[in-house]
């Protein structure tokens, strides 16, 4: 009998304990709830808030609806026009860059050279030190009057004076393009070399002992097996470069005359330079949109790219 | 025609000597097994071989050329990887492919060699697969297939079965038997596992600590053991070692197991003299029970259905004691039996671990 009841009574518990017990849907909830209300604080509603502002004409002294005149501007401004270009030419110009240089560093640093220890870090400072500092070290090698660079040209005899790097509009554009690609490349060199490190050792022997040379062996066994860590570093790397502000701003602020003003920057100018908060927002969707198709784009490419590369 | 001729070939990395004085002769269409425990150099060895380490001093001298410091592609070898080595980004078909590519074999024969190739190892309707979606024993005959389709004159294992589960290897063993007859090619295969020694090879080269402890067929291996180490080493399971002082060599050796046991052993007595400590080598299958021999208190008792292995100890230094009886010998575990054992039967060795040769000793059928 005892034991009868004993039972019972666990049965019980089990279903007591069964009520008590939230459903398993709203548990799932409750554990994604903090994040998904930061989510929303912190990105959905600024973004609300941003197309709703592209709609108006808003700036220090209130805000007024005008609808897709926001748009209808930057659809005929030839100058937008441009700034668009501009800013694809340079996100691929410092991507195609950083990817290379990346690609020829971490090949160098996992080769079995002495001292590869110390060459693993010696590029580490361009990516740790504050950017800001880094900038204003390219600002003084930039400068026609004392930096290094001028003098050197003068002395080899290329340049024929001081050359204001920062002054001009082309020398000033590819002087940002390469501080970019100097702050951007050691991390795209150190993600390389773990994937390389990742290949396994025996997949070269195995080559080698087949006759397959140097180049054939990169072409064929390292650049595949690296892939799927190039193509995210790619897709990583164009994001950040697109809408890469710091640098820019820091050595030209996007001159000389527009010469080096990309998307972000043009933005900046407008909406917190010139207090045009509607026009500024409405350049803001413009970049989500280019960057959500080239990312849309990208992601397809990635996939033929692993179905293609990948282990199955 | 695939000869191959290691001659005092040697290999130091920095102050640790791992090879010494390897003298290996590998005659045409053999199989042969390196066999040892785990650093004794065994894979260095093959890797010498195929050119992936130069050996420190010595030569390889491969159909009567000294292959030394040619590259492994020059040499007509082809190896395969324990780690099976594939490209897991491309097929099947490319995988094996791989070689010929290399060597910008046109297309049609390339395709029909990897054809024959698939053919021989059965991955015909698997060559459009990556390495990724197949088994381990399929991946392992990937990897033999790109080292088949290069047609080199020795081929060369490492490890190969030792990522795969114990049926598995049963299965691969015969069919790595198969394609030596088939392929009839000189094969230098390196393992741990004394099984696989025992069942493949042709020759088996026992190394110990780099060096070459006995080079022979696995059956002389068996019977005649070289040395202590090769005795321990082949065999399942392993060879019992039992302490005992020499008290006669008139007429054979007499001695005094431990235990109290006495015995006459017909083996060369040259060099011993009575007192000398020497100990006798009994392999666990060579035991039957009996009335008089050897007392032995049986610890732990595994019957295996046809076999009944007894783990037990002799004498009072409680000297371990292995023996394989019939499956359904009457014995239990915690109790005492008395074990008859063959004079014939036992090895003996110094105390160098040194064989004392056998007399008498049926030659084994080959």
């Amino acid at each position: 009998m005892s034991e009868l009841s004993e039972t019972q009574s666990v049965a019980t518990t089990i279903v007591r304990s069964k009520r008590t017990v939230l459903p398993e849907k709203w548990f799932a909830a409750v554990l994604i709830g903090p994040a998904l209300l930061f989510i929303l604080v912190i990105i959905a509603w600024p973004l609300v808030e941003t197309v709703r502002l592209s709609f108006m004409e808003a700036g220090l002294g209130g805000e007024k609806f005008v609808g897709f005149a926001n748009y209808e501007e930057l659809i005929e401004s030839k100058k937008f026009h441009k700034t668009i270009i501009r800013t694809f030419y340079w996100m691929f110009l410092s991507v195609g860059l950083k990817l290379i240089l990346g690609l020829i560093g971490a090949m160098l640093l996992n080769a079995a050279i002495p001292g590869r220890g110390l060459f693993r870090v010696l590029i580490m400072p361009p990516w740790v030190i504050p950017i800001a500092v880094g900038c204003v070290g390219w600002l003084w090698l930039y400068n026609g009057q004392f930096g290094v660079l001028s003098g050197a040209g003068q002395y080899l005899g290329v340049l024929d004076g001081p050359h204001e790097f920062l002054a001009y509009k082309k020398s000033a554009f590819y002087s940002a393009v390469v501080t970019d690609v100097w702050v951007g490349t050691p991390m795209v060199t150190l993600f390389l070399l773990a994937a390389m490190q990742g290949v396994s050792r025996d997949l070269y022997e195995a080559a080698w002992v087949d006759g397959a040379g140097r180049w054939y062996r990169f072409r064929r066994i390292t650049i595949p097996q690296i892939m799927p860590v190039l193509v995210t570093m790619a897709l990583y790397s164009a994001i950040f470069t697109f809408n890469s502000f710091d640098i820019i701003w820091i050595l030209t602020q996007g001159g000389p005359r527009g010469a080096s003003t990309t998307l972000i920057i043009d933005t900046y100018k407008v909406a917190i330079g010139n207090y045009k908060f509607g026009e500024g927002a409405a350049r803001v969707i413009v970049i989500v949109i280019l960057l959500g198709a080239f990312a849309a784009v990208y992601m397809v490419l990635l996939n033929k790219l692993l179905r293609r590369y990948g282990s199955k | 025609m695939a000869t191959l001729d290691l001659n005092q070939v040697s290999k130091s990395f920095g102050a640790a000597q791992v090879l010494h004085d390897i003298n290996l002769a590998i005659e045409d269409k053999e199989f042969v097994v390196f066999v040892g425990p785990s650093g004794c150099g065994k894979s260095t060895l093959l890797r010498i071989i195929a050119g992936l380490e130069e050996a420190t001093a010595g030569s390889i001298v491969i159909d009567g050329e000294d292959v030394s410091t040619a590259h492994p592609v020059d040499r007509g070898i082809s190896m395969v990887f324990q780690s099976y080595a594939l490209y897991p980004h491309l097929t099947v078909y490319e995988n094996i492919a791989f070689p010929l590519r290399v060597q910008k074999l046109p297309e049609p024969e390339l395709d029909e060699a990897v054809a024959r190739a698939a053919g021989i190892l059965q991955l015909t309707d698997k060559l459009q697969l990556k390495p990724g979606q197949l088994s381990g024993g399929q991946r392992q005959r990937v990897a033999i297939g790109r080292s088949i389709v290069r047609n080199p004159k020795i081929f060369l294992f490492d490890e190969p079965l030792s990522n795969l589960d114990a049926a598995l290897r049963g299965d691969m063993r015969v069919e790595l038997s198969q394609l030596h007859k088939q392929l009839d090619a000189t094969m230098v295969y390196v393992t741990h596992d004394q099984i696989e020694a025992m069942t493949m090879a042709d020759r088996i080269v026992v190394l110990k600590d780099g060096r070459v402890e006995q080079f022979g067929s696995p059956m002389d291996l068996y019977h005649h053991p070289a040395t202590k180490f090769v005795a321990s080493f082949i065999g399942q399971p392993n060879m019992n070692f039992v302490p005992a002082t020499v008290t006669g060599t008139k007429g054979g050796l007499g001695v005094d197991l431990e235990g109290g046991h006495q015995m006459v052993l017909p083996v060369d007595t040259t060099g011993i003299t009575e007192g000398d400590r020497v100990e006798v080598g009994i392999r666990p299958e060579d035991v039957a029970l009996g009335t008089s021999g050897l007392d032995v208190s049986i610890r732990v008792l595994e019957r295996l259905g046809g076999a009944t292995i007894t783990y037990g100890t002799i004498g009072s230094a409680e000297t371990r004691f292995c023996a394989s009886l019939a499956g359904n010998a009457p014995v239990e575990q915690g109790k005492n039996m008395t074990l008859m054992i063959a004079p014939e039967s036992c090895h003996v060795f110094n105390e160098n671990g040194d064989v004392l040769s056998r007399l008498g000793v049926p030659v084994p059928a080959k």
